[in-house]
């Protein structure tokens, strides 16, 4: 009996032992959560109405699970208050496996590296004003997600740098107008369960030419069947985007600071297709079709005189942004933006930012305009993004 | 005079393939002689501003390195270079 007590005490210390052995050792698999969140002041004034309201208080988390040095799963949620509602966005969730230096493969539901600031700008504490460019977003031409497998990696070229992505997903599905007359020929990136056969093709070529990766230079495109596969009118609507876009981050000591530019061009064609709308007194809809083409472009300059020895200087930085976005003539969304912003920034850390903007934005069109009025929206906006 | 010709085209594609690899083999030394910590300087900032090493711990950055391995592109070589300096560094 007592050498059964023993021996039991025995293995009880030795169970402690090993298993302290084991605290002190790294684990190979790892979880975290990072992520974003932000909230602000927004006083806007559209053609001479103001409101102001407390908004955004959005939370962001990024989960990350690393399952060992070549696959991962990563996971990104979206709370915000919108509409006096809480809506919850489902951003990403893909599995990533690391084929070899040069080849990763990912699956699941992705940002799409489709131009630059949906996959690696749109953050709260990384865009560096308080509203996305034109063209992104609700009612935007540039899809953010999408649900597939992807391939990518980066390889030197020399002194360059090359990095690519292929893709293919469900692709983007038309919106018909059956329910929202006025959207009849957008395209909608929410294509959770395929809507045809078709698979969506797309990617991005991205070349940095200096040693010091302070230029990127990058072409991308996206490709598919956006009708219903039953339906014998939209069957065969093609969509086909394509985006350029351009990046320079440099610190230039005798400006004493860095300097950061960003710009990208997106442009969408839709197949010609008919679609159908029911004017005021009439039994009958009226049937239209357009040149479903649309365009959208900003450029963004910023300068942080990080180099400044005064710290509340070298936290500061300068925004100045200038994006358009121009809808097909003929269709119920017609119009022509054209924005403007301008904002200053101070860090409160490397991640945590004060943002002061100002904006203001013409609209020719739309589906709320009335014909031939033009609208004009200034807002100004006060907004504290942090990542985390 | 054929001879001649076909021996200075000889000598010409010789001169290219010499320097070509000679200037790869520059290259390739000035890239893999960088190190992490001019890696990070140069690369984070063209999204965001450059994490401090300390702001994680070394398990944490292995997790984070390769996320961004992902997200900005970066190649193998780089990112093995920006996790070591910022574990080395912490």
């Amino acid at each position: 009996m007592k050498k059964g007590i023993v021996m039991l005490l025995l293995l009880a210390l030795y169970c402690v032992n090993y298993s302290n052995a084991q605290d002190n050792k790294p684990s190979k698999t790892q979880f975290m959560v990072r992520g974003y969140g932000h909230s602000g002041l927004d006083f806007v004034n559209v053609n001479g109405d103001a409101e102001s309201s407390y908004v955004g208080t959005a939370f962001a988390p990024i989960f990350m699970f690393k399952h060992s040095d070549k696959l991962m799963f990563e996971s990104e949620l979206e709370f915000a208050l919108e509409d006096g509602k809480v809506q919850v966005g489902f951003e990403y969730a893909d599995v990533m496996y690391i084929v070899n230096d040069y080849v990763t493969v990912r699956a699941g539901k992705f940002l799409l590296p489709f131009g630059t600031f949906m996959e690696k700008l749109h953050p709260a504490w990384i865009n560096r004003l308080a509203t996305k460019p034109l063209g992104f977003g609700h009612g935007g031409i540039a899809p953010a997600s999408g649900i597939g497998l992807e391939v990518r990696g980066a390889f030197n070229i020399g002194y360059s740098k090359l990095n690519y992505s292929v893709y293919s997903t469900n692709g983007p599905r038309l919106n018909l107008g059956v329910d929202e007359p006025e959207e009849a020929g957008q395209l909608i990136f929410n294509n959770f369960e395929d809507n045809n056969n078709n698979k969506a093709v797309g990617g991005r070529v991205g070349l940095l030419p200096f040693n010091n990766s302070s230029v990127e230079i990058g072409g991308s495109f996206y490709t598919g069947i956006a009708g219903n596969e039953e339906d014998s009118l939209y069957g065969n609507v093609g969509a086909a985007l394509f985006a350029g876009d351009f990046s320079f981050v440099k610190q230039v000591p005798f400006l004493k600071g860095i300097i950061d530019v960003k710009a990208q061009f997106t442009q969408s064609n839709v197949g010609k297709a008919n679609y159908y709308e029911l004017e005021p007194g009439d039994s009958i809809p009226t049937k239209y079709t357009f040149n479903n083409q649309s365009q959208a472009f900003y450029a963004q300059l910023s300068y942080r005189p990080s180099m400044l020895d005064v710290k509340v200087l070298k936290d500061l930085e300068f925004v100045g942004r200038y994006s358009t976005l121009n809808t097909p003539e003929g269709s119920v969304w017609e119009s022509q933006q054209t924005q403007i912003a301008i904002g200053i920034n101070y860090w409160l850390t490397w991640r945590s930012v004060l943002k002061f903007s100002y904006q203001v934005t013409d609209i020719v069109g739309g589906h709320d305009a009335v014909p031939g009025e033009s609208t004009k929206i200034t807002g100004m906006y006060a907004h504290w993004a942090l990542g985390f | 005079m054929k001879k001649i010709m076909t021996l200075a085209g000889f000598g010409i594609l010789l001169a290219i393939s010499t320097s070509t690899f000679t200037g790869c083999a520059t290259a390739r030394e000035a890239v893999n002689n960088k190190s992490g910590a001019q890696i990070w300087g140069e690369n984070c900032v063209r999204c965001h501003n450059s994490p401090s090493p300390s702001v994680y711990n070394d398990v944490d950055w292995e997790t984070i390195g390769m996320h961004m391995r992902i997200r900005a592109n970066l190649t193998a070589v780089q990112i093995d270079k920006v996790v070591e300096f910022m574990q080395s560094a912490n």
